[in-house]
């Protein structure tokens, strides 16, 4: 399985992970020899076989509608990198047009 | 006097409750050896400053008889059990300063037993390596060879056990980052079956997989311990709403029968002669206390590890989109724009381990490549459960060496899938849900190795019977 460096930057951009150039040939090199591990997968017929949804069948629970008081905003907040009267600050993102 | 710390749990909770020595010693003990040791060992990431004041007050309830089931008794969590107001890292820069606002679900059920925490342990970094050298942190050493690695991911939890740092300890096993550490570091480690341990404030890794487990120095620690910790939570969703045994119970009877599967191929295709020798001494052993075995046939298993890198992956890539620099963990300075916010605060506090199975997770999801990876991955796995179900319908639980080899040297393995095939052996286990555990089962070279005892869903008790058996028969979980 060959990455090309086209590839690599799309999965960067997809993930969101800037890779900086002088790390692109090891990386290549990493996810090409573990997607040729991964390919031994390709040896086995599985046509007529359901993908799994979830380990134990029954045990994906749906808690009674009630609605719950969990989330503190403040306690969450007091963590976050930057905040201002309640908001989550980011960079600006609408370029004011001229 | 003998020293407290290198009793097993059950005498100390007997100690403490025939006040043959008091909490607050023993908590004192473990803290003043974690001192001495943790600087060469570095399997604590963060000290718990009020251990003594907590264990004063678990004195107070000892003396008044109001004591729970493990009152007093000094324990550590793996850094990926949120506590609240207290540091959380996972092992990451990216949470180097994450403070927890809200607790996990075994950090609460612990602590309502009346365990005292002594401090959180280091650990692979999101839980992704086999070897503990992906921590931030630096790399836990492996107690029994400070050259050696303590196996991953739940390294320093292992290591605390194995070095008599704490009574037991809390873990996570997503691909066998309990059984093989437990391995590496003799000790007994198990992970119960998938949904047994409420996955609440447990940071995620690949959430189909994820289990938390414990550490013990015995089978029937490990059973007391684990039991605390299991039960249905309603605030996970895939959390097993079917009650818990009295598993130190059931590990302690001498009613239960086992036939115990050996699976012929995967043994016979063992590469260290060694590792298969020990593996067929303790089968031997089994058969002494007249336990019966049955050769079985486990197809499918051989694709397990490419499975595995495909769905653990992929979960993690999905996991992991939480931390954006905007709503914690950390950001990069001076961001450009939202684009270089995200992309550089990933970039820069992310280790490059996750960011490697980040991208190869996105590239597994992406369009075009979903059906041929990740569908395809989750085909096999049902094949692979599958081959469990069919072998359960003839034994009580199967049997095969945690791992390959002994623990390694630090920076030896530099191949990423070199390093994966740690997991070899403890990967099938996750992948089909099932209950599993390593029990030390001798040694080479000075080095301890384990056997795997796995069961079948929800036959933690099974398993750890067999375990108690085997442990009451061979004295290697005390060459520690």
């Amino acid at each position: 399985m060959k990455i090309s460096e086209e590839t690599l930057n799309n999965i960067s951009t997809l993930s969101k992970i800037k890779i900086d150039d002088d790390m692109k040939p090891k990386l290549i090199e990493d996810l090409e020899e573990i997607l040729s591990m991964v390919h031994k997968m390709n040896k086995i017929d599985t046509d007529k076989i359901a993908p799994m949804s979830h380990p134990i069948d029954d045990a994906q629970n749906l808690r009674e509608d009630i609605s719950d008081k969990t989330i503190d905003r403040d306690a969450f907040q007091k963590y976050a990198p930057k905040t201002d009267n309640g908001f989550y600050l980011t960079p600006k993102v609408i370029e004011q047009n001229d | 006097m003998t020293d407290l710390t290198s009793l097993t749990l059950l005498e100390q909770r007997d100690g403490l409750k025939n006040k043959k020595f008091s909490s607050e010693e023993l908590t004192s003990e473990y803290l003043k050896r974690i001192d001495k040791k943790n600087k060469d060992i570095n399997c604590f990431i963060s000290i718990d400053d009020s251990a003594i004041e907590k264990a004063k007050k678990c004195d107070e309830k000892i003396s008044n008889n109001s004591g729970s089931v493990l009152e007093g008794i000094p324990i550590a969590h793996k850094d990926i059990f949120c506590i609240k107001d207290q540091r959380t890292t996972c092992g990451s820069k990216m949470l180097d300063k994450f403070i927890s606002p809200y607790s996990s679900t075994v950090y609460e059920k612990l602590s309502n037993a009346g365990v005292i925490t002594l401090g959180k342990t280091n650990m692979d970094e999101f839980a992704m390596g086999s070897s503990n050298e992906t921590s931030f942190y630096g790399s836990v050493k492996n107690p029994i060879d400070l050259e050696r690695v303590p196996g991953g991911s739940s390294g320093g939890s292992a290591a605390a056990v194995s070095a008599n740092l704490c009574s037991f300890s809390t873990g996570t096993d997503t691909g066998g980052s309990i059984r093989q550490p437990a391995a590496f570091c003799g000790v007994t480690g198990i992970k119960p079956t998938y949904g047994r341990v409420s996955r609440w404030g447990m940071i995620a890794f690949a959430s189909s997989l994820d289990q938390g487990g414990v550490f013990a120095k015995t089978a029937l620690d490990a059973s007391l311990a684990l039991e605390n910790i299991s039960g249905f939570d309603p605030k996970d969703s895939t959390s097993i709403n079917k009650k818990v045994p009295s598993l130190l119970s059931e590990a302690s009877s001498n009613d239960m029968d086992h036939i115990v599967g050996i699976p012929k191929s995967i043994i016979n295709n063992i590469k260290d002669v060694k590792v298969k020798n020990n593996f067929e001494e303790s089968i031997k052993i089994l058969k002494k206390l007249g336990i019966k075995t049955k050769e079985i046939e486990l197809p499918n298993l051989e694709y397990a590890l490419p499975v595995y890198y495909v769905i653990a992956p992929a979960e993690c890539s999905a996991n992991l989109s939480r931390y954006d620099g905007v709503r914690f963990g950390y950001r990069c300075e001076e961001p450009k724009n939202l684009d270089d916010l995200y992309s550089r605060s990933r970039a820069e506090g992310f280790g490059d381990e996750v960011k490697k199975r980040i991208l190869i997770g996105t590239f597994c999801l992406s369009a075009g490549y979903y059906d041929a990876y990740y569908i395809k991955a989750q085909k096999i796995r049902n094949l692979i459960k599958e081959s469990f179900l069919n072998a359960f319908k003839e034994v009580s639980s199967i049997a095969m060496p945690t791992c390959a080899n002994v623990s390694f040297k630090l920076n030896s393995i530099q191949s990423p899938v070199e390093m994966y095939e740690q997991d070899i052996y403890t990967i099938p286990a996750n992948l089909a849900g099932l209950p599993a555990m390593s029990v030390p089962s001798g040694k080479i070279n000075n080095l301890p190795l384990g056997i795997q005892f796995i069961g079948n869903y929800l036959k933690e008790g099974v398993i750890l019977n067999l375990a108690n058996k085997f442990q009451e028969q061979t004295d290697f979980h005390k060459q520690v």
